[in-house]
């Protein structure tokens, strides 16, 4: 794939999102799906590699680039990830006028649900694909629901999370 | 009312926003501490602009947030020192992170240990989804409008196999139509 698509069809799902991890289905749809150009371990390697680290959530879109298109991919990604971030300067400019429309601001409200839904719906072949888990799919339904409840009510960083659930899959195979 | 340099301000980004781990929020606040409260480089109303516009930008809402905070401090070159600042250096640990996962996935342990971070990657999916949803749920009219546009975008994708950018434009448009009561801070 050249590097002109990949920056425009990463650009395209970052465009399109409202948080980091919204713009996983369109990523999934283009090059898991259309382009073939990705796993869905990969996709979900990415989703690890960009949140084992601190920065934003979104970071995952650079290791994406890497997969596809090597170094210069992920500075593709880089770039796609941080170009939507400068539409804020013109749209300040105009704040005072629009961005209180209440119109505007539930149409934005309905793409963030949207976009749930469509986390949802891409959740689901990772989720075939985790609990192929070499150690035991019970182990990665554990280790899906733990994630889930411990990032959802704790204040705990996620990093830690991703450790844990390293330490818990290589425990399995060692006692296995 | 003080204005930093360049070369401050590119620091500030690059050491919050690489040192500060749990996403967008705490980054931004550790911010608010910098550019509000310790250096007086903003207002609070400055800050306040930036935090509500970036929650309404396309794409990661902090990376908006650190340009316009950049911009509001020192225009276009600001907003170039906050969204790299606070991106590229974690953008080349990430790339470091993914070569290190492709060096060893051959090795049984590391492959093991990758299995599990693989299945907490759902978890992490679901939790980024009841977080999204968790601030329109909290009355009644708010679940009846949010369950059938989180399930008709689920259907639409998983069972109806349409792409996500019509679904995403298709709830704007019935955003549009229907408004939604706003929830009172």
């Amino acid at each position: 794939m050249n590097l002109l698509l990949l920056y425009l069809l990463l650009a395209k799902a970052v465009f399109t999102s409202f948080s980091g991890m919204a713009s996983l289905p369109m990523v999934r749809e283009d090059f898991v799906v259309k382009h073939q150009v990705l796993t869905d371990r990969q996709l979900s390697t990415a989703v690890v590699a960009g949140r084992t680290g601190p920065g934003p959530n979104g970071l995952y879109i650079v290791s994406v680039g890497y997969f596809v298109g090597g170094l210069p991919g992920a500075f593709v990604g880089l770039i796609a990830l941080i170009t939507p971030a400068f539409l804020i300067i013109p749209l300040m400019k105009f704040a005072a006028r629009y961005a209180n429309v209440p119109r505007i601001r539930s149409a934005i409200r309905a793409v963030v649900l949207a976009s749930a839904g469509l986390l949802m719906a891409a959740s689901i072949p990772l989720a075939h694909d985790a609990l192929a888990n070499p150690s035991g799919s019970a182990l990665a339904a554990v280790i899906m629901i733990v994630t889930f409840v411990v990032l959802t009510f704790s204040s705990v960083a996620s990093w830690w999370v991703i450790l844990g659930a390293a330490g818990l899959g290589l425990a399995a195979k060692l006692i296995a | 009312m003080p204005r930093p340099t360049l070369r401050q301000l590119t620091w500030v980004f690059f050491r919050v926003g690489n040192s500060t781990f749990g996403g967008g929020l705490p980054t931004m606040a550790a911010l608010q501490r910098e550019f509000v409260e310790r250096e007086k480089w903003l207002t609070p109303e400055d800050y306040g602009l930036a935090f509500s516009l970036a929650r309404i930008t396309p794409g990661t809402n902090v990376i908006a947030f650190c340009a316009a905070t950049g911009a509001q401090m020192l225009g276009f070159a600001g907003a170039l020192a906050g969204a790299l600042g606070e991106t590229a250096p974690s953008a080349i640990l990430a790339v470091l992170i993914t070569q290190g996962y492709e060096t060893w996935r051959s090795n049984p342990l590391v492959l093991a240990a990758i299995a599990g971070t693989i299945a907490a990657v759902v978890g992490m999916m679901w939790s980024s989804i009841a977080l999204l949803v968790k601030p329109y749920i909290h009355s009644s009219q708010g679940i009846v409008r949010a369950v059938p546009i989180v399930l008709g975008a689920f259907l639409a994708l998983y069972t109806f196999h349409l792409t996500p950018l019509p679904i995403v434009g298709l709830a704007a448009l019935l955003g549009l139509l229907w408004p939604d009561a706003e929830r009172k801070k």
